[in-house]
């Protein structure tokens, strides 16, 4: 059945810059929040938004990520007509190839897309953080009848050398768009997050495909050749939070903005952000615990000190054992007389009595280039009394 | 697939739980921080791996219908088989004014039809409003392997246990002899859950109406004990019905201690119930908490102590809670004191309030009340 707009997420990221936490993931699987993993947040605003038709381009460990999404039905995609596909790159006749860029896993599923027969196609990634009204961007898009419009957000000029800038003229169209620039002309920082018509949009896929020397990518092929070519392509601004959570600081700062939710509210009604739910027991929190400005879910005991943290379903904290400033995520249990400060803590990790991770940032205030967050990967055990310093990550036990 | 069926009786009430079933069943009540009670006998079904689970209501349901939708929060959502929801066939005889049925046999005449098209050979009867976690496989191997005409669940002997039947049995468990009161500290209560055959249950039916029988326990335990093989299985971890607002504040707060809450939340027989879809709850700095259990989607900048804490709950700052139970959406405004209070769903508790109920006699604050 035709469909007005059809969503694509690229979904099949490594994410090397998470390190330990994507060795067995994709980085939209990476829980998120409390509650959440990443993909469950474009997911969600693309049901938010009345998007019911969701291809999920997966390639790199996509085992966990696609038993997540399964039928959809957390996000109420488990539609009759549209709902959510995982698309995995796949063997086409004798040729077929893994995804190479973002613009080839999208031509790579030009028959998925024409099923639909869309006017528009969203492209969209699965490792940001943020609520948005898609509709909003597509009656932009309509309005301005472009070719494509990207949304975009105003960024300090610090961070505008890190990323997408898009600098637009008065009316919003853009005229030219700088990867990193070392002299930022603009703030508005690409999203990316793209709506194309979708006619269009298959005319360059095709045309980028037999250019053999194009690196098949949206930012650094698709945008510059459309623009080069003259098409009308225009900004649809944001505002609101965002965040980039690819590298481990971001990550964990992201996850730290949760527990004001000043900027962005997990639980509001009228636009949830949807999760797989496990079936877990309501939380307890014992005699002896101290529980401050910390996020608490399903599944979890604590019976300890937890301090300005984020602590996902069913981690236990024991008797005498302090968190702060830390996430750990599900099934981690920090035994009695830890202390893990300012770390990750991945899914089903142990730390003992008496290990201490992690360390504040204050400890290296004469060589703060030294401090970071301390990571201990999925199913790591740290032994009694060990140690793991600040920035250092923990990839097997220590005993 | 397993031969087994599962019946639900959702329709029954207690007048002594006066607030808490004003607009529900005793099966609909919420429960443990994020349950309803029929969750546990629903879950202890899915657990065993039944496929089909019929859900007898009478009246008030409204509220059953809307938590259990079409099943699939407990995976019951099926082409075949699956949840089906039993309520009343307008002409199911001339008591169509009665708020309940007078017994499970009465109960069960109304699903005649429903019962002869149930597609496994044994049939697990079930209350609701039970709060339990139960191994229904392992019953019904027993069942199965001791050659028993029904299968009694009960407890091991416990003195104040209010329960519709009392067994006396022999060292195989075997039923020598079936009591409606506690006569004696030598009996074990039943708990409500039947094992039989649907070919009994048909037969047992058929007999009752014939006799205008309809009560289980009196008219088939009791009456037809000499004629049938009646076993007796005994589990031992933490069984409740609650019988009034302070029984259900009782069996509440039985919650905070470890054992009851590793027993009801086994890990691998875990209570599955309606998916609300709440973000976690924060603990404010300014907050004080000490042994109690919440759920998600709450926001806690007061103090709580022994609190049962469901979905969604407001506690602001400087409020103080001690021994309370707070169902979903309870919004207590800044320094409210209370204690030994059951706020319903939706109660808004306005600022400065102070109430106090007491362990015997707690305070149950109806649905939606502004205090």
């Amino acid at each position: 059945m035709k469909k007005e707009i059809i969503a694509m997420l690229l979904a099949g990221g490594q994410g090397s810059r998470l390190y330990v936490l994507t060795t067995h993931v994709a980085k939209p699987a990476v829980p998120f929040g409390g509650k959440f993993k990443l993909i469950d947040f474009p997911l969600s605003n693309c049901a938010n938004s009345g998007i019911d038709t969701v291809g999920v381009l997966t390639q790199y460990q996509p085992h966990e990520l696609n038993a997540y999404i399964g039928s959809g039905q957390p996000w109420d995609l488990d539609r009759l007509d549209g709902g959510v596909h995982i698309l995995p790159p796949y063997i086409k006749g004798k040729a077929g190839t893994w995804y190479k860029g973002t613009a080839n896993a999208i031509f790579q599923n030009i028959a998925f897309i024409e099923n639909y027969d869309p006017e528009y196609v969203l492209i969209l990634g699965g490792d940001h953080i943020y609520k948005m009204d898609y509709a909003k961007m597509l009656e932009q898009h309509k309005l301005e009848q472009a070719d494509c419009t990207i949304a975009v957000l105003e960024v300090s000029l610090d961070e505008a050398s890190r990323m997408g800038i898009m600098n637009a003229d008065e009316s919003g169209r853009i005229y030219e768009f700088e990867e990193k620039p070392a002299k930022p002309k603009s703030t508005l920082a690409s999203m990316g997050i793209y709506i194309f018509t979708w006619s269009k949009l298959k005319d360059y896929l095709l045309a980028d495909e037999s250019d053999a020397k194009s690196k098949n990518d949206f930012g650094g092929n698709i945008i510059p050749k459309m623009l080069a070519d003259g098409q009308k392509m225009m900004i649809h601004r944001f505002s609101g939070y965002w965040r980039d959570v690819g590298t481990i600081d971001s990550l964990w700062e992201a996850n730290m903005d949760m527990l004001s939710g000043a900027e962005i509210n997990l639980s509001s009604p009228s636009w949830r952000i949807y999760a797989r739910n496990p079936i877990s027991p309501p939380h307890y929190v014992g005699d002896n615990a101290t529980v401050s400005h910390s996020l608490i879910t399903e599944g979890c005991e604590v019976y300890g000190g937890v301090f300005n943290s984020v602590l996902f379903n069913d981690v236990t904290v024991e008797q005498g054992a302090f968190v702060e400033y830390s996430i750990i995520m599900p099934g981690a249990v920090v035994e009695r007389g830890a202390m893990v400060k300012y770390a990750i803590i991945a899914e089903n990790a142990r730390i003992k009595s008496g290990a201490k991770i992690g360390a504040p940032p204050d400890d290296f205030a004469d060589n703060p280039d030294d401090w970071g967050v301390a990571v201990i990967a999925s199913g790591v055990t740290i032994g009694e009394g060990k140690t793991v310093g600040a920035r250092e990550m923990a990839d097997a036990d220590l005993i | 697939m397993k031969n087994l069926h599962g019946i639900l009786f959702a329709y029954s009430s207690n007048i002594r739980l006066k607030e808490l079933t004003e607009h529900r069943t005793a099966s609909s009540m919420p429960y443990g921080s994020r349950y309803r009670v029929v969750d546990f006998m629903l879950s202890n079904m899915v657990n065993a791996g039944i496929p089909d689970i019929g859900v007898i209501m009478r009246e008030n349901y409204q509220s059953l219908l809307d938590h259990l939708g079409s099943g699939k929060d407990w995976d019951l959502s099926r082409k075949r088989g699956g949840l089906k929801l039993l309520p009343p066939f307008a002409y199911a005889g001339g008591r169509r004014d009665a708020a309940t049925y007078r017994g499970k046999l009465e109960a069960l005449y109304a699903i005649t039809s429903y019962i002869s098209h149930i597609r496994q050979g044994t049939v697990v009867l079930a209350d609701g409003d039970l709060i339990v976690n139960l191994p229904l496989d392992d019953i019904y191997e027993r069942h199965i392997e001791t050659g028993a005409d029904i299968t009694c669940v009960c407890l091991d002997r416990e003195p104040g246990y209010e329960s519709e039947a009392y067994l006396r049995i022999d060292k195989k468990k075997r039923v020598a002899e079936v009591l409606l009161s506690q006569l004696d500290e030598n009996t074990v209560p039943c708990i409500g859950v039947y094992f039989l055959s649907k070919k009994l249950l048909e037969k047992i039916l058929a007999d009752c109406a014939a006799h205008s029988h309809v009560v289980f326990t009196r008219d088939v335990l009791q009456r037809m004990q000499g004629q049938l093989n009646i076993m007796a299985y005994i589990h031992e971890g933490f069984s409740s019905r609650p019988q009034s607002v302070a029984d259900y504040f009782k069996q509440s707060m039985a919650l905070l201690k470890p054992e009851v809450r590793k027993d009801l939340f086994s890990r691998t027989r875990p209570i599955r119930t309606k998916v609300r879809d709440e973000a976690s709850t924060y603990y404010a700095p300014e907050s004080r908490v000490k042994r109690s259990v919440v759920a998600d989607g709450c926001v806690i900048k007061g103090d709580l102590e022994n609190c049962i804490v469901f979905r969604g709950v407001e506690v602001e700052e400087g409020a103080r809670l001690k021994n309370c139970i707070l169902m979903q959406d309870t919004h207590i405004e800044r320094d409210v004191d209370l204690s030994f209070a059951i706020t319903d769903k939706e109660v808004v508790v306005t600022r400065g309030r102070a109430l106090k109920g007491h362990e015997s006699y707690p305070i149950a604050i109806s649905k939606g009340s502004v205090v």
